[in-house]
């Protein structure tokens, strides 16, 4: 009989990481040394990033212009907010209506007004959405990994049981969703670092429970039996075998994630009831809880989503006023418990939660003021139907990114914006690049660390040209 | 993507031109003071002065690049200088521009731009060595190197059996320098195993697995290989993934959004089922026939694309690595430092393909020039220039594909030996300049290839029926980088459709529908065939196939089926749209009219009267092409019998009406009066707008291939995305294949194959079994051997008394967890 020898046997392995691994075997990607002085004192463990999806527009949302209430007959070039712009706890930082929860919670973060999207031509939000996860704009010449790839691959996960990168919210089979899908990716760090996918944070404990329908003793048997079955298989000259200790490693690694409490962090029921209401705006305002949770239990990257579908949510083409007065109800509440709650659990200054969208919205301008693109909706030029009051057209020449946290500033204002149309950048430009920078540098990244892929280094941020925004932390960053 | 590496470069060359001090007189006589002294001995081109140009000048200015105008190729073009003047004066080093920038008086201006200062010591012999009047061994060249596996070669056979596998010949000095001694083959299983999965990637069924074991014959082996490889459809299901993934060809993904992208699928995969001949695929990949266009039309997404990545430029780039090895990444945006291809080499290529003059733009800065349209490797045949595109692209292909081009044929047999060998003769497989670990083993291959007209199955044969391949399989090793030893196939994991396929295999639950497009009848000696029913395209008006208005039309049709039949589908279209009812009940909805859509109808029909009811939709502003095709596909099978054919099909027969009233779609007493009127014939299918004649043959042949198509087929689900099925966006000839852990997430609680191993349970309890028969059952499929004795009781154990649902499921997981089941060794 052959010996039961597989399961155990792990010295094989003992000497390098997994990663490393795979990566000699499969042509995965080597880190490169980033070049001295790189060393950066981290200010934060984790990131949640709170997206909206389809152009987020910043005048009726944390950049309010003047005010023109609807009325028919309105000339569309007067338009420039919706709403009335309210007080928030900081002096000097006005937003607009509907948010007045995130209001009550700006004195605990930053908000930047100046963000730049790309010069990508003719609008297509998933491009754009690929260019702001990846920091390229596709088409590219290899698989561009997702920011939270690039951050699972780099740091890894904080707690071993929880998948490093998970990504709420999204489902793939919907309008662009292959678009979607070419950057919900590790691309070429490998699939290890992909995202763990949860499209409904209601069915989260699915994710990592039993298959449907199996108990949790039939699951515990089940492995039981598989283990028993492994250590008599006639494979044992194949015992050290890279392919297969892989495979077990990697399923046992499965189940220690499915069996370990930091499971129970994907199960909402197990919230109170109080808190679940407090949250519980709809899909989205649960995946604020879900974060939370997520956090708690040690995620390292957590990105959460509206969700994009063409033309729904914040891919306003018509309706823009009324549908942004049901979105910011979706959003305002659980986006400021979740700060509150965070902060309330002593885990708000090393959780950088970042809001942010692929750019912003305007009534008239279609790209940028002095690099307009083809128009994609037609807007009167006198409007005398509420369905043409909002901001339907794609405007990327300042668009608002609101930061909590991991060592941001708290109560601050970055950026300024013309007053007039266009609402364009005045001061303090912010473009992916460097706020991909930020993010990382608040990790202790360098924005010049590099990934090999077919002999080549590939950058965290472009060219390896990202700045993090000095500015937007508290305290300038330890080198060490 | 660029890489900021190059900027420093162009960076640093700049600083170089504006920075040479005047000649004579641009150091000072403090500066000259500085210099290390040159070196006091008589200086040794070949030991101190090569590898020091070889080190820290040549990556800018040799192996045929000339940054600033200024190349290292010989003494005559150092002395010849760059675009700002001469470099060195021969007898003057302190004179010499050369010495004044690698000593770096100005740091905006300090040569090497990369990698480390010169040392002193360095500098000092540079020196001696202008000093002493720049001796140079006229044999040596740092210009551009020969290119490596380029050319034909042929190696002599060393001696042998002239039955002995050829390969093993070449291979037998090999071992005896390395004094390996080859073990035994494999044993019949474990041969047989693996040529299943390499030929036609399915798991061998048990029964043939046991004929093949009691086979006598010596030549079996050989003869197995070649049963394999003759199963054209089987061979073509497998390898449509191999050439998916290198010609990144999907179903789905990006750019089809826009128009952006076009599918090879029916081309390819009737390339493969008739096994075309390798040079007239690539020619064809290259100058494309209709069908075979998306490979060079590239993925073009929705607004402006950077220089680099171009139609035309991805048409080089993938051109270059499916075909040649060759990475022209990135040359496509500046000289290359990981090879010998410049700028001017991606734009030569990328310019055949474009329909205007490209400008070349390096690191998205135009250049002002423009390259001169050639291939990689000038060596393999001249390009006329001048002429137009068509007669351009005929060139290239036949430059590619010609008998000089032994790079096309090597790289192509080192992928085969990497997919079968595990690791390849060149690695990474896309690197052929690289050396091999066996010359001898890739020429050959290679001429074998072309002497044998590009058959790549005989390419296959040769490898598959080697010793080399039939030694044991031996584990991947860390240490297995530079100094690699071949000692047998490496032990390798089945791809993501693969283990879909052996879980098929295994529990008889395939997918319902293929994804793919393609004619089921390549490759299968047995064809259905043609229809049964002369169905036509029908409307509710005259001419509605050159134009009837927009607006919806319902049509119906009674008719009477005496028993039920076993196989029941409806092939329907409509330009623009249909809903298609059966008895009243929806069966489905196309709103393509491009694509023939498959429905299976077999839960809707009854014995007796049936109603099948369509309301079919013309789009647009105004008239245009309208028309409904819709054939059924109806088969009672019985056993020991040809199928009673019942097909139907739109026809003159039908009714129509423009108004919709209350129960339209439900079986209904009188369907003809008032409201319906005789449908309008428009012509039989391959009339009007619609060319679908070879879609729809295609589609004949689908319902009989419900319910047992591969994965290669389908569209890519979570498992199999999970287990590495590439994206496609970008050409993948290595899939990673070291387990992740998100994968056995998806393994051990994903739905997906949940799903499928619950069907496939409730199958296998379908066909009754003791349960000692049932758990030797799926052994035998899964793993091709009986249950072992302590084996047995477990699987017992697990499956309950009575057998429960339950335990077959967990039973059918945990056996197709196992690494026996999941590696190939």
């Amino acid at each position: 009989m052959p010996t039961p020898h597989s399961w155990n046997r792990r010295d094989f392995l003992k000497t390098a990481s997994a990663a490393t691994l795979s990566a000699l075997a499969a042509g995965y990607a080597r880190a490169l040394p980033a070049p001295p002085p790189e060393k950066i004192q981290p200010t934060a463990d984790t990131v949640i990033v709170l997206w909206m999806a389809g152009g987020m527009a910043s005048t009726e949302t944390f950049d309010p212009k003047r005010y023109t209430p609807y009325a028919p007959g309105l000339a569309s070039k007067e338009v420039l907010s919706t709403f009335p712009a309210i007080d928030t706890a900081v002096d000097g930082i006005k937003i607009s209506q509907g948010l007045e929860r995130i209001a009550s919670v700006m004195d605990r973060g930053t908000l930047v007004r100046t963000y730049t999207a790309g010069d990508l031509g003719f609008i297509l939000h998933s491009r754009h959405q690929f260019q702001w996860h990846t920091g390229y704009a596709p088409p590219q010449t290899v698989a561009a990994p997702h920011l939270g790839s690039v951050i699972a691959r780099t740091l890894g996960p904080r707690d071993p049981a929880m998948p490093a990168f998970i990504d709420i919210g999204q489902r793939f089979d919907l309008g662009e969703g292959e678009e979607l899908k070419a950057f919900h990716t590790a691309g070429f760090l490998g699939s290890e670092f992909g995202p763990f996918v949860i499209a409904n944070p209601e069915q989260a404990a699915a994710s990592v429970q039993p298959p449907a329908g199996m108990s949790p003793g039939r699951f515990a048997n089940r492995d039981q039996f598989y283990r028993r079955l492994v250590a008599q298989t006639p494979v044992g000259e194949y015992g050290s075998d890279f392919q297969q200790q892989s495979l077990l490693r990697s399923l046992d690694n499965a189940h220690r994630l499915l069996g370990s409490p930091a499971a129970k962090a994907f199960d909402l029921s197990l919230e109170p009831r109080e808190n679940y209401d407090k949250y519980n705006t709809g899909r989205f305002g649960l995946g604020c809880l879900l974060a939370r949770r997520l956090t708690e239990a040690g995620a390292r990257f957590i990105e959460l989503t509206t969700e994009y579908i063409p033309f729904l949510n914040w891919d306003t083409h018509e309706n823009g006023h009324t549908r942004l007065a049901d979105l910011k109800k979706s959003i305002d509440a659980p986006i400021a418990q979740l700060v509150l709650d965070l902060e309330a659990r002593g885990l708000l200054d090393r959780t950088l939660i970042v809001l942010a969208s692929e750019f912003s919205r305007d009534m008239l301008v279609e790209g940028k003021a002095d690099h307009g693109v083809k128009n994609q909706v037609v807007v009167p030029d006198v409007i005398n139907d509420l369905k043409y009051y909002g901001m339907h057209r794609h405007f990327t020449d300042a668009g608002s990114v609101l930061l909590f946290g991991g060592g941001i500033k708290k109560g601050h204002l970055h950026g300024r914006t013309a007053d007039e149309r266009p609402c364009k950048t005045i001061e303090g430009r912010v473009v992916i690049e460097d706020l991909h920078a930020t993010i990382y540098h608040a990790l202790g990244i360098s924005p010049k660390l590099a990934y090999e892929i077919e002999k080549r280094p590939f950058y965290t941020t472009r060219d390896g040209l990202g700045r993090p925004v000095e500015e937007l932390f508290a305290r300038a960053a330890k080198k060490i | 993507m660029r890489f900021h590496v190059f900027r420093v470069f162009a960076a640093g060359w700049l600083a170089f031109a504006a920075g040479v001090p005047a000649r004579g007189g641009g150091l000072t006589p403090e500066q000259i003071r500085q210099l290390p002294p040159p070196a006091d001995h008589r200086v040794d081109f070949g030991r101190e002065i090569q590898p020091l140009l070889e080190q820290s000048c040549l990556q800018c200015h040799g192996r045929g690049r000339d940054k600033g105008g200024f190349r290292l190729d010989s003494r005559t073009t150092l002395l010849r200088g760059g675009d700002s003047g001469a470099a060195v004066v021969p007898g003057d080093s302190a004179a010499s521009p050369l010495i004044a920038l690698v000593q770096g008086f100005d740091p905006d201006s300090v040569m090497p731009k990369k990698g480390t200062r010169l040392t002193p010591v360095q500098i000092g012999l540079l020196r001696a060595w202008i000093d002493q009047g720049l001796t140079w061994d006229a044999n040596v060249t740092l210009g551009r190197t020969e290119p490596k596996n380029l050319l034909p070669h042929e190696p002599v056979l060393p001696p042998g059996e002239s039955t002995d596998n050829p390969l093993d010949r070449l291979l037998a000095p090999y071992f005896a320098a390395r004094q390996f001694h080859p073990s035994a083959p494999v044993s019949d299983r474990v041969f047989a195993r693996r040529v299943y999965l390499d030929v036609i990637g399915m798991l061998p069924p048990p029964a043939e697995l046991d004929r093949f074991e009691a086979d006598s014959a010596p030549d079996k082996r050989a003869r197995l290989v070649r049963t394999l490889l003759a199963d054209n459809a089987a061979y073509a299901q497998h390898w449509l993934t191999f050439w998916n993934d290198a010609l990144r060809n999907d179903y789905r993904g990006t750019g089809y959004i826009d128009g952006g992208r076009e599918q090879i699928t029916g081309w390819l995969y009737s390339a493969l089922a008739t096994n075309m001949t390798f040079d007239r695929f690539v020619a064809d990949l290259v100058d494309p026939p209709p069908g075979a266009t998306g490979f060079t039309k590239g993925i073009v997404w929705r607004g402006v694309v950077n220089a680099s990545q171009t139609p035309e430029m991805q048409a080089a780039q993938n051109i270059s690595q499916v075909f040649m090895g060759v990475n022209l990444k990135c040359a496509s945006c500046h000289d290359s430092f990981i090879n010998d291809l410049t700028l001017a080499d991606a734009y030569g290529l990328a310019g055949i393909y474009a329909g205007h003059t490209l400008e070349m733009v390096q690191c998205d800065k135009p250049t002002g020039k423009q390259a001169e349209l050639r291939f990689l490797y000038p060596e393999l045949g001249a390009l006329d220039a001048g002429a137009d595109k068509t007669a351009r692209l005929r060139r290239l292909a036949q430059v590619i594909t010609g008998p000089r081009d032994a790079r096309l044929t090597r790289t192509i047999v080192n992928r085969l030996w990497q997919r079968f060998l595990g690791r390849g003769l060149v690695e990474p497989v896309d690197e052929m300049e690289k050396a091999p670990w066996n010359a001898d083993v890739l020429d050959w291959l290679a001429a074998d290839l072309t002497a044998r007209h590009y058959d790549l199955k005989e390419t296959i044969f040769r490898i598959l029926t080697s010793r080399a391949y039939q030694l044991p399989a031996v584990s991947w090793r860390e240490q297995d980088g530079a100094d690699y030893v071949f000692r047998g196939p490496l032990v390798r994991r089945l791809t993501a459709e693969q283990f879909c396929d052996a879980v098929s295999s295994v529990t008889g639950v395939w997918p319902n529908q293929s994804a793919a497009q393609i004619n089921f009848n390549l490759g299968r000696s047995n064809a259905p065939a043609a229809s049964q029913f002369p169905a036509q395209w029908v409307w509710s008006r005259t001419n509605a196939i050159q134009a009837a208005p927009p607006g919806t039309v319902y049509f119906r049709k009674t008719f009477t089926l005496p028993q039920l039949p076993t196989v029941a589908f409806a092939l329907a279209t409509a330009d623009n749209s249909y809903t298609l009812y059966v008895n009243g009940h929806k069966a489905g909805a196309g709103n393509t009219h491009t694509q023939i859509d498959a429905l299976n109808l077999q839960s809707l029909l009854v014995a007796g009267e049936n109603t099948i009811a369509v309301s079919a939709v013309n789009g647009g502003d105004g008239p245009n092409p309208a028309g409904l095709f819709v054939y059924l596909y109806l088969r009672r099978e019985s056993p020991g019998a040809p199928p009673e054919v019942l097909d139907l099909g739109t026809d003159a027969s039908w009714s129509q009406t423009e108004a919709k009233f209350r129960n339209w779609e439900k079986s209904a007493p009188a369907t003809t009066g008032t409201n319906w009127h005789p449908v309008v014939v428009q012509g039989p299918m391959g009339s009007g707008p619609w060319p679908l004649t070879a879609q729809f043959e295609s589609a004949l042949a689908t319902p009989a291939e419900m319910g047992r198509i591969r994965a290669s087929l389908v569209n890519a689900d979570p498992l199999m995305v999970a287990l590495g099925r590439p994206n496609r966006e970008q050409v993948v000839t290595t899939r990673p294949s070291a387990a992740t852990t998100l994968q056995a997430l998806e393994l051990t609680n994903g739905q997906e194959l949940a799903g499928r191993l619950k069907a496939g349970a409730e199958k296998i309890l379908a066909e009754p079994a003791a349960p000692e028969a049932l758990v030797a059952r799926v052994y035998t499929r899964a793993l091709g051997r009986p249950p072992g004795l302590a084996e047995l009781p477990l699987a017992l154990d697990l499956l309950g008394r009575p057998v429960q649902p339950a335990g077959v499921e967990d039973l059918l997981w945990a056996v197709t967890m196992l690494p026996e089941f999941q590696l190939i060794y």
